[in-house]
């Protein structure tokens, strides 16, 4: 019983991390029809710039968000302006073809400027262990799965009350009648990527502060593709609650089958969802695949 | 109010969808462009608002001008800012939306209290939507989504409303209701209407002025009245055969006069 405790609440925070990032890949899916592949790259940077900020400036947690997430809203900007405003018009799978072309330079410049080695980085979370329900948690795994929660709930309010919300959930719909009632679709396409970014950069600081900050932070980009798949590519909020359903199952495989089967679970997930049900468990029915 | 001068429009700059097209629609009136599948309407349409780019067409000569200010190459936001609204051809809802969020978004050019004031006008024009205001706009009948489309379009407060073939696949009852909204607007609010149809015989006796397009040209215009009495007209728009059957030779020598026309 107390293996099986174990094993899910260490499944719920990596799959809060999986969660976050599939969030940031649902809510630029949603509102360009681009898959980004360029994601996990993006969580990595937004993590070693946060890892600077907090080494030159001693910040503790939130102080440090509150810095990096503007600027990682200016990356994600300036990479949409500079790298998929140009390409407008172009096919979809040209731009996405652009984005796995971006994923290996940003890849590149981190470890050019950082280097291959890992960093121990808290991200200044406190480190004592906290008893939750008689399973210990580090208190950073607890900021994980708090920070899901939040962004889950807040990305919901968003795109059902608020005007820019509902207008982006409108160009999903229909790009030409967004612009025929005077939406901007340049100007949403610009916020989902950095709204995307913001989430990066919240999923890879809590990420590298439970695990470690190292330069393969990247293939958490491609670790999450299981739960946007089964989140159903366009739903944000499902991708968030299909991320801990992913981490869990991960995690089961690992404590019930077989230790190397973690990995390859979320995949053979993938697999299955898209033979029962290809549009995942809250996506819409007519998306085309990239 | 609007005029179009010596439009001519190129798809991939290679296919010819409209060519020297000139057309008026003076303040306060409703005005008729008429045409058959694929003459061009639609195309005309997408020009004025300016999205025409999305399907890689081109304004290659002539001009558009709204109040003498020319709005060809603006961007739709700022056509739409000016008062120049469009409901496109088969509805184009946000069908994931419900009906409240389409009009919501209809407004959004405009303020917040403009758009609570909207909501009103759209509500107390068409009663039947305002049942369905929480449910996502995809699943409304037809008609009821019609209105929908209709409603979006009069959130953004238009001067000028552009209306492509709104009555195409609705029941005759339901057409009367958007029919007769827009009449209703166009006489209390002075809102300019461009009407484009395939229904000629309804969009005649709405219209005050029309233009009737074949082939991307505009090949005849005049008063609703002197077109509903041209012979061409009732046969081939209207429907009237003059009661006896006509003979192929009739129908030939039509094209060739209308070739000759253009």
């Amino acid at each position: 019983m107390d293996f099986l405790l174990l094993l899910l609440a260490s499944g719920l925070v990596s799959g809060a991390a999986y969660g976050l990032i599939a969030m940031g890949f649902a809510l630029i899916f949603k509102s360009t029809g681009v898959v980004n592949f360029a994601q996990g790259e993006l969580v990595m940077l937004t993590a070693y710039i946060s890892f600077t900020l907090y080494s030159t400036f001693d910040l503790s947690f939130f102080p440090l968000m509150l810095v990096t997430i503007p600027i990682s809203m200016a990356i994600g900007l300036a990479l949409e302006r500079l790298f998929i405003r140009p390409m407008l018009g172009e096919p979809i799978f040209a731009i996405v073809m652009v984005t796995v072309g971006l994923a290996v330079v940003l890849r590149g410049i981190t470890i050019m400027i950082w280097g291959p080695d890992p960093f121990n980085f808290n991200a200044g979370i406190p480190t004592e262990v906290v008893e939750l329900g008689g399973v210990p948690f580090y208190p950073a795994q607890l900021y994980l799965i708090g920070a899901l929660a939040v962004l889950t709930a807040a990305g919901w309010a968003f795109l059902r009350f608020s005007r820019m919300g509902i207008a982006m959930r409108a160009v999903a719909a229909n790009e030409t009648a967004a612009l025929l009632v005077g939406i901007s679709v340049s100007r949403i396409h610009a916020i989902a990527w950095m709204l995307s970014a913001a989430i990066a950069s919240i999923a890879g600081v809590l990420f590298a502060a439970n695990f470690k900050l190292a330069p393969d932070l990247w293939f958490q980009g491609l670790r999450s593709f299981p739960a946007v798949i089964l989140g159903g590519m366009d739903s944000v909020i499902g991708s968030a609650v299909a991320g801990l359903v992913i981490g869990v199952i991960e995690n089961l495989f690992q404590g019930y089958v077989g230790q190397g089967l973690r990995e390859i679970s979320g995949f053979i997930v993938i697999v299955i969802v898209l033979m029962v049900r290809p549009f995942g468990l809250f996506g819409s029915r007519d998306i085309e695949r990239v | 109010m609007l005029a179009l001068n010596n439009i001519q429009i190129l798809y991939d700059r290679a296919i010819e969808a409209v060519r020297d097209v000139s057309l008026e629609v003076p303040q306060g009136a409703i005005v008729a462009l008429l045409g058959s599948n694929g003459a061009g309407k639609s195309t005309i349409l997408k020009a004025i608002s300016g999205v025409l780019y999305q399907e890689d067409g081109e304004i290659m000569s002539g001009s558009i001008l709204l109040e003498g200010e020319r709005i060809s190459g603006a961007a739709p936001r700022d056509i739409v800012r000016r008062g120049l609204l469009q409901v496109p051809e088969g509805r184009a809802l946000f069908s994931t939306l419900t009906v409240e969020e389409n009009l919501v978004m209809g407004g959004f050019t405009r303020s917040r209290s403009e758009t609570a004031a909207g909501l009103e006008t759209v509500y107390g024009l068409f009663p039947r939507i305002k049942e369905r205001r929480t449910q996502i706009s995809g699943y409304l009948s037809g008609g009821e989504q019609q209105m929908v489309a209709v409603g979006r379009a009069l959130m953004g407060r238009p001067r000028l409303l552009m209306l492509d073939e709104p009555s195409l696949g609705l029941a005759p009852q339901i057409v009367e209701t958007i029919f007769e909204a827009i009449v209703k607007l166009n006489a209390e609010s002075a809102m300019t209407v461009l009407l484009v149809e395939q229904n000629a015989q309804l969009a005649l006796q709405t219209a005050s002025y029309g233009y009737i397009i074949e082939n991307g040209r505009i090949v005849l215009d005049g008063p609703a009245e002197t077109l509903r009495s041209n012979q061409d007209v009732q046969e081939f728009y209207l429907g009237f055969s003059g009661g006896e059957r006509r003979s192929m030779r009739d129908v030939k020598h039509y094209k060739r006069r209308k070739r000759w026309l253009s």
